[in-house]
């Protein structure tokens, strides 16, 4: 007899194997069955960010039938507007839009709000009820995410609110209810406000959770270059050997925005640009750069090389911080063709506030593979274009060879990472220009990704919101990652409320920042790219 | 020139409405055309290319220049596509359009025609352009349209070994009935990475599905059916994913798979349909489909219960607890595409009680339901739509590693029908 099969896997009954009809299948990922409780569910981010990621994830096939969103906020909605408010949010935000009717129906018999306040504990009675009914009804085994779309002063009290109902521990610890499954919390920047507000605010956390249940999200990791950028370092033998301060001359990372602060003046006018950009996205992004390649690509491991590159950030002494930074704030200006009102006239803005809306920093990584190398971060709000990459320059040919031919000092070379938009790598070097003479000439070798794989690449949210529901936490930054990070900007902030750290500049809306930004590296003999 | 190809206008326009990926602007330079020509002329055509801007479009619109530079691009890709006249190429033409951003760097469609002895080789060449969404992104390729004639058409591979992209991955696409053991047929899949097929076009289906076990390419075999599967496994593997349903799994004793074919008087009329009218074995996705679950699940043949008949036969085969029994049925429709799945269901019996789990597919929809003793969980609604020719392309493309999942499922069809046939006969 003839066997269509050459290695059928043993299946024993009773006891589950993995799936064998999952075996080569495209995807590979599906989020574990489980209920997502959005807490702050009728808020800005769920509506933006959070509706269109679970909708576009729905459609990728990458969630089970069984997943279930359970809204959580103050207003006395029902279930009903909840998903319509869902609805809206898509349909005014997606990708993928307009919305499927048929899919929508049919997902939406798992969406459900809960209404209750923050700080009542019989909400969260409540909701351990309706989750254990939803674990039977819908087969979600009691597996539950968390999202705190809310105000980072609100996390404390929600988490001691989910541990006092029993709902903040992993399954096999779980005192009522199911007693499987697991149990995670995504939590939103800004992560402290400085080093001790961060570390309060992870004692809290750790008071109830442990560690590996926490998913600090920065969404700049979640995006598709940045995750890139490891395999370009690592997975080409070209870029690995060079990595160093024999062959790098500087580095330069620029988060640069073109928008204002978008009526969140009161937050904004409380956090600056150093805060909200720098000790997130900007130190990730130089953490990921410069980090040793790890052991392996797990979680930890990722995550224990991105904290030894913090690590040997030594913050700055106070007195060096005015020569080491720059901060300066927007005056009226046009940006892409419209008019800019100075930062100090946005509403919820104080008429004389003090706060930086941009930042230029220069900082020194003290480790064999890069001391001496400067690394200059730049970020800011109402500049020129909208850009996120870090751009690395490379030492000089070390004889100026061709300057006895009559030609000048060439350009050194530049290889630029663009993590948004055009997400892809550039590298610029010398090259003899066509004909009889020498003339040397600069040219791009410009490699985008939307050229050569053009795929509609997830939205960091959704990436990231997979990764939690299967429990991946590489892409998420661990509690002693967030607090090196305030450590290293810990002084900047000392000395700039004590008015140590060198003046507020100012700066039109739509140019690159003040000219003192420039002098920053004019003083070491380099400039700024102009990307 | 061939009268049925399409006009450079046309095209043009075709081009334009074809871009549906996320399309915001697509750029055609005019196209280069010229009989009588030499591989020679071709390739140094193909090089200045990309070498200097190349100026205004008749419509005025900027072409490939960038920043005043002549635009670099990156390349992914070389496609050879073979296609039986100049009415496939065209269609073919018209389906790698469809691809927009996800184009082939370089495409080069061979069209044969060894019993001419007109020109030996004609050529024309088109240039695209295309913005992907989000601006800034533009990726740029072009399309070879070759007409060899008399002796030259029984050396194809080496008219097109000077006109590919070096140093690039070479898939070779070979749209319709493919002429195995055909010489010219060996030399051009020896030249691909990667070949790609549609089992659904195999005249004669038992003897393809043995054939294409047996090729062997560094980056594997593609089969478009197979491609057209992908949405079905993945919705039947999720009815498995959570473990109180997957102890059902070695209990099933019953696979129906319902597929379509056309019904006898009426005939599609279909605007957008880019293949052929007609498909030449509608039964190549549902025998791909039986032999999947039955090598994931190491089903064993057995018996013949009721041999072939009208595309429909049923099988005994030998599961792990139980005896399975497998029915294809094929179902008269206008519906959709013959060939594609409308309905599997798989039952289970033994101690656990009796359950099904099924699939049932309503043109762009599907209900997706479990039973379970009688009671229904979770029954949903699912897009079920027919991927189009462009994107089933577009993912096999994509793909660069041999699918042994596939070559599995492949081995297990064959064995599947012949038994249904053997029986028959
Ligand atoms: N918006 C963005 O684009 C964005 C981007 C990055 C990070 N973030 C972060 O994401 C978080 C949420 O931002 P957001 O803009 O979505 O905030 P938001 O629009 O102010 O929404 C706050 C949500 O929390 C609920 N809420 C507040 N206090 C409550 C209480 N005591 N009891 C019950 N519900 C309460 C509100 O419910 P009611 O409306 O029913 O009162 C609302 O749903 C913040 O940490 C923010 O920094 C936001």
């Amino acid at each position: 007899m003839q066997t269509v099969d050459r290695q059928a896997q043993p299946v024993v009954a009773g006891k589950p194997e993995a799936n064998p009809l999952r075996e080569g299948l495209r995807l590979e990922r599906m989020a574990e069955p489980c209920t997502m409780v959005i807490c702050g569910a009728t808020g800005d981010l769920t509506e933006r960010k959070l509706a269109p990621a679970l909708y576009n994830t729905l459609l990728g096939g990458f969630l089970p039938p069984e997943f279930t969103v359970v809204g959580f906020a103050r207003r006395d909605l029902t279930d009903e507007v909840f998903r319509q408010h869902l609805l809206d949010g898509i349909n005014e935000h997606s990708r993928n839009k307009p919305v499927k009717p048929a899919i929508w129906e049919s997902f939406a018999r798992g969406i459900e709000y809960h209404h209750g306040n923050f700080d009542d504990p019989v909400a969260y009675v409540e909701l351990a009820k309706r989750l254990d009914r939803i674990d039977r009804d819908r087969g979600t085994a009691g597996n539950r995410l968390f999202y705190f779309a809310v105000p980072p002063s609100l996390y404390p009290e929600i988490v001691n609110q989910l541990d006092r109902a029993g709902l903040a521990a992993n399954g096999d610890r779980r005192t009522t209810g199911s007693k499987r499954g697991w149990t995670r919390v995504i939590v939103e920047k800004p992560f402290g406000y400085d080093l001790d507000s961060a570390r309060t605010l992870n004692h809290e956390m750790a008071e109830v959770l442990d560690e590996d249940q926490v998913y600090r999200i920065d969404h700049y990791l979640g995006k598709e270059t940045v995750q890139n950028l490891s395999v370009f370092r690592f997975g080409n033998g070209l870029f690995e050997p060079i990595w160093n301060r024999r062959y790098i001359d500087s580095v330069q990372i620029t988060v640069a925005e073109t928008v204002g602060v978008e009526g969140r003046g009161d937050f904004y006018d409380a956090t600056g640009a150093l805060r909200d950009i720098v000790q997130n996205h900007g130190l990730q992004l130089l953490a990921m750069f410069a980090m040793e390649p790890p052991i392996e690509f797990g979680a930890e491991d990722l995550r224990d090389e991105k904290l030894k590159v913090l690590r040997a950030v030594k913050p700055m002494a106070r007195a060096d911080v005015a020569a080491n930074t720059v901060r300066g704030q927007y005056v009226s200006g046009w940006v892409e063709g419209a008019r800019v009102s100075s930062y100090r006239d946005e509403p919820e803005v104080a008429p004389a506030s003090e706060t930086e809306t941009f930042v230029a920093l220069k900082l020194a990584i003290d480790s064999w593979r890069w001391a001496g190398v400067p690394f200059y971060i730049r970020t800011g709000k109402a500049l020129p274009s909208r850009v996120t990459e870090i751009a690395v320059q490379f030492r000089r040919a070390p004889l100026a060879l061709f300057s006895r031919a009559g030609v000048p000092q060439i350009d050194p070379n530049v290889l630029a990472i663009r993590v948004q938009p055009d997400e892809g790598i550039l590298l610029r070097f010398g090259a003899k220009v066509p004909g009889q003479g020498l003339q040397i000439r600069t040219v791009n070798m410009d490699f985008r990704y939307g050229s050569s794989f053009a795929v509609d690449s997830p939205d960091a949210y959704e990436t990231l919101l997979l990764d939690a529901m299967t429990g991946d936490a590489s892409l998420f930054t661990r509690d002693d990652e967030v607090e090196r990070a305030w450590a290293i900007l810990d002084p900047i902030l000392e000395a700039w409320a004590a008015g140590e750290g060198g003046p507020l500049h100012f700066y039109g809306a739509g140019s690159w920042g003040p000219p003192a930004a420039d002098e920053l590296l004019d003083r070491d003999g380099r400039a700024w790219r102009k990307p | 020139m061939n009268d049925r190809s399409l006009s450079v206008t046309e095209e043009q326009a075709v081009h334009r409405r074809l871009m549906q990926f996320g399309a915001d602007e697509s750029l055609a330079t005019p196209m280069w055309e010229e009989r009588e020509t030499s591989v020679r002329a071709i390739a140094a055509h193909l090089a200045s290319l990309w070498d200097a801007p190349v100026g205004l479009d008749d419509g005025g619109d900027r072409l490939i220049l960038e920043k005043g530079l002549p635009h670099a691009r990156a390349s992914v890709l070389n496609l050879i596509v073979t296609v039986v006249d100049g009415a496939a190429a065209d269609r073919v033409v018209h389906t790698l359009m469809g691809l927009g951003v996800r184009h082939p760097s370089r495409a080069i469609v061979l069209v044969p025609e060894p019993d001419s002895d007109a020109s030996p080789l004609d050529a024309r060449i088109s240039t695209h352009c295309h913005d992907a969404t989000g601006g800034g992104d533009r990726v740029c390729y072009e399309e070879v349209v070759l007409t060899v004639r008399g002796e030259a058409a029984a050396h194809l591979s080496g008219v097109v070994a000077p006109l590919l992209i070096h140093d690039l991955p070479t898939h070779v696409w070979w749209p319709g009935d493919p002429p195995f053991g055909d010489p010219v047929f060996d030399q051009l899949v020896e030249m691909g990475d990667r070949v790609l097929f549609d089992s659904a076009d195999f005249s004669h289906l038992l003897s393809g599905l043995r054939r294409l076990g047996t090729l062997r390419r560094k980056s594997g075999v593609g089969d478009l059916s197979w491609e057209r599967l992908s949405w079905w496994q993945e919705l039947t593997a999720q009815f498995f994913d959570a473990p109180r349903f997957r102890r059902y799994l070695p209990n099933l004793s019953r696979l129906r798979v319902r597929y379509a074919v056309a019904p006898p008087t009426s005939r599609r009329h279909d605007e957008d349909d880019e293949v052929a009218p007609g498909v030449a074995a509608p039964m190549a996705q549902a025998l791909l489909y039986a032999g999947w679950i039955a090598t994931r699940l190491g089903w064993r043949r057995h018996r013949t219960l009721e041999p072939m008949k009208d595309g429909g036969f049923r099988l005994r085969l030998e599961g792990k607890h139980e005896m399975v029994d497998l029915l294809l049925e094929p179902m008269p429709t206008d519906a959709v595409r013959p060939g594609e799945l409308l309905s599997v269901r798989l039952r289970s019996l033994g101690e656990t009680g009796a359950s099904e789990f099924i699939i049932d597919r309503d043109r762009d929809d599907a209900t997706v339901a479990t039973n379970c003793d009688g009671m229904t969980a979770l029954l949903r609604r699912v897009a079920m739509e027919s991927p189009r020719e462009a994107e089933l392309l577009s993912s096999q493309l994509t793909m660069d590693v041999v699918d042994p999942v596939y070559e599995d499922a492949l081995r297990a069809a064959a064995i599947l029908l012949a038994s249904a046939r053997e029986a028959a006969a």
